[in-house]
């Protein structure tokens, strides 16, 4: 027995070591390219916080309340609006795509989910020619809204379809059993059941639209420029200034603590099948 | 009285079983309309305007004889604009490139190793909030006087040679577009089965055998659909040039048709331009969603 077990005693440190080193490699280099990836917010915060003569100073906070603060304002404006219009559109979509039969589904949910996949560039063009010569919206904090709308919806759309796909048919069969109408079916049971669902699209759609300058930039209506617009002219026209990053730092801080709810809340599971998993 | 329908010939039940799901078709289609509707006001109709548009000479869509057809943007597209053409195409490519090169450790790492993954995807949604603020970071990091310059003058290169130069901007798109890659990687690799890595280590293959014969062609398609994925939303960069490209770098197609369409309302060319960014994206994703598999109808 003792004779078996002195070689592998032997042995099983070296090897053990060896596996420990190639771990701590993997972790190592996992930690390293988040710490990339933190670095532009991060040196921003730094950035932020300095004063004139190299000090340290908040001011630079209160600023982007009070001069910025018409920017920020729009910004939830535009995208409150655009969660609406989302949800509006998205929720009975959803709730078609997942229940009821018709032909040419997979081609439609294809068609709806397009606007992803279609460079920023090109929707702010042809929306700001069509804007200009056919639809008359260019003035109109509308035209903004509904071009926030048609790029992130199916952000909304895809996270409803899983939840819808998840929910077993019973509860509904059930609530009809005991005599629900289709209405009350779907406010009481599944509204309430797929609630994870349709706060995922939420919660995407408020930070991508919360975030997005280039559409914008395209389409914004000569009073609106929302906060991220605001730092893209001033980053590019005005050189560099810490109340600019001040006002960047904010929107990130925002954005985040958004998405930091929503993990603690719900988890990841229902951002399946949109950018985070 | 629940037995009274069988009562009755089969085709009238039959009749009643069509019209009803008829109905649901038409209640199902109902409940889509108002996404198609947006869709085709804000998306399709708009794309076959600019493709109308591209065919017209300047901003000649206002002038009072009416608009003045000919294919001279794309010639000027093909010809005149060809190296901002091929300068977009490079900037994807090397991002792509990038992104893969560190993706697919990162990915293998987080799928096989790591148990805290909700806190690196907490860490990998910074990139999500915009190419924006990477490009304005790096810009802060980079320039002289900022954080790097140290570092920079330790190694004797002049900080702007780095700022406004293409390593820079594949960089910043680079970061931009990881989690893409990290995600569709990721995915795949998580339903390869470990064991197969452990059995090809104990039939005596070194580690990069295992990569080479055994995790990359099961992971194909995922690393496939990763490249096109990024590949596609790096087509369309916009202030990573702008914000850390030498002249060069900032003739990036989407750029440059805002700079002709909107500043300099050469409407013609923009929408040239606007219509091969389409043309190229939508390929693309076409491609990337083939082989991801990730198709949530069926």
């Amino acid at each position: 027995m003792s004779t078996v077990a002195a070689p592998i005693a032997a042995a099983r440190p070296r090897r053990f070591s060896r596996r420990r080193l190639g771990a701590l490699a993997g972790h190592v280099y996992v930690w390293a390219v988040l710490v990339v990836f933190v670095l532009p917010f991060l040196t921003l915060l730094g950035y932020s916080l300095t004063g004139p003569g190299g000090t340290y100073a908040v001011q630079n906070f209160q600023y982007v309340l009070g001069s910025f603060g018409d920017n920020l304002r729009q910004s939830f404006l535009v995208a409150g609006m655009t969660l609406v219009i989302n949800l509006l559109v998205a929720l009975p979509g959803a709730y078609a795509i997942v229940r009821y039969p018709f032909p040419g589904k997979r081609a439609l949910f294809s068609l709806l989910s397009l606007p992803l996949y279609v460079p920023g560039a090109v929707i702010g063009i042809s929306l700001v020619l069509v804007y200009n010569f056919t639809y008359h919206l260019t003035t109109s904090i509308f035209g903004l809204v509904f071009a926030m709308a048609v790029g992130t919806f199916p952000l909304m759309l895809s996270p409803i379809v899983v939840a819808l796909k998840d929910l077993p048919l019973s509860f509904e069969e059930a609530a009809a059993c005991l005599g629900a109408s289709r209405w009350q079916t779907f406010w009481r049971v599944v509204f309430p059941l797929i609630g994870p669902g349709v706060s995922a699209g939420l919660m995407l759609t408020f930070i991508i639209v919360f975030n997005e300058y280039l559409v914008t930039l395209f389409v914004h209506p000569p009073d609106v420029t929302t906060a991220p617009l605001r730092v893209f002219n001033l980053v590019r026209t005005a050189g560099l200034a810490p109340t600019t990053a001040a006002l960047a730092v904010t929107m990130q801080l925002i954005s985040f603590g958004a998405i930091l709810v929503f993990f603690k809340v719900f988890g990841t599971r229902y951002l399946k099948g949109t950018y985070l998993i | 009285m629940r037995a009274e329908p069988l009562g009755l010939p089969v085709p009238v039940i039959a009749d009643e079983a069509r019209r009803r799901e008829r109905n649901r078709q038409l209640v199902g289609l109902a409940l889509v309309a108002p996404a198609a509707v947006l869709v085709v006001l804000f998306l399709y109709f708009p794309m076959a305007f600019i493709v109308q548009m591209s065919f017209t000479v300047g901003s000649s869509y206002l002038s009072p004889t009416g608009p003045e057809y000919s294919i001279l943007n794309y010639d000027a597209v093909l010809s005149r604009y060809l190296p901002n053409v091929l300068v977009t195409l490079q900037l994807a490519a090397l991002s792509t490139v990038v992104n893969l090169l560190f993706g697919f450790p990162f990915a293998y790492v987080l799928v096989r190793r790591i148990r805290y993954r909700d806190v690196v995807r907490a860490f990998m949604v910074f990139p999500m909030f915009g190419a924006l603020y990477i490009a304005f970071g790096m810009r802060f990091v980079l320039l002289p006087g900022g954080p790097a310059t140290p570092l920079l003058q330790a190694l004797g290169i002049p900080s702007t040679a780095i700022l406004y130069s293409l390593p820079s901007v594949v960089f910043a798109m680079s970061i931009f577009t990881f989690p893409f890659m990290v995600m569709s990687i990721g995915a795949a690799l998580s339903n390869v089965d470990p064991t197969l890595e452990e059995a090809a280590a104990c039939l005596g293959a070194r580690p990069w055998q295992t990569l080479r014969r055994v995790l990359l062609p099961l992971t194909r398609s995922g690393v496939i659909a990763g490249i096109l994925i990024v590949f596609g939303w790096n087509i369309g960069t916009f202030a990573e040039p702008v914000l850390l490209g030498s002249l060069n770098e900032q003739r990036a197609l989407a750029w440059t048709l805002y700079q002709r369409g909107v500043v300099q309302t050469d409407y013609g060319l923009a929408s040239a331009m606007s219509v091969v960014l389409l043309i190229i994206a939508v390929v693309v994703s076409y491609f990337s969603l083939r082989y991801s598999r990730g198709a949530l109808v069926d």
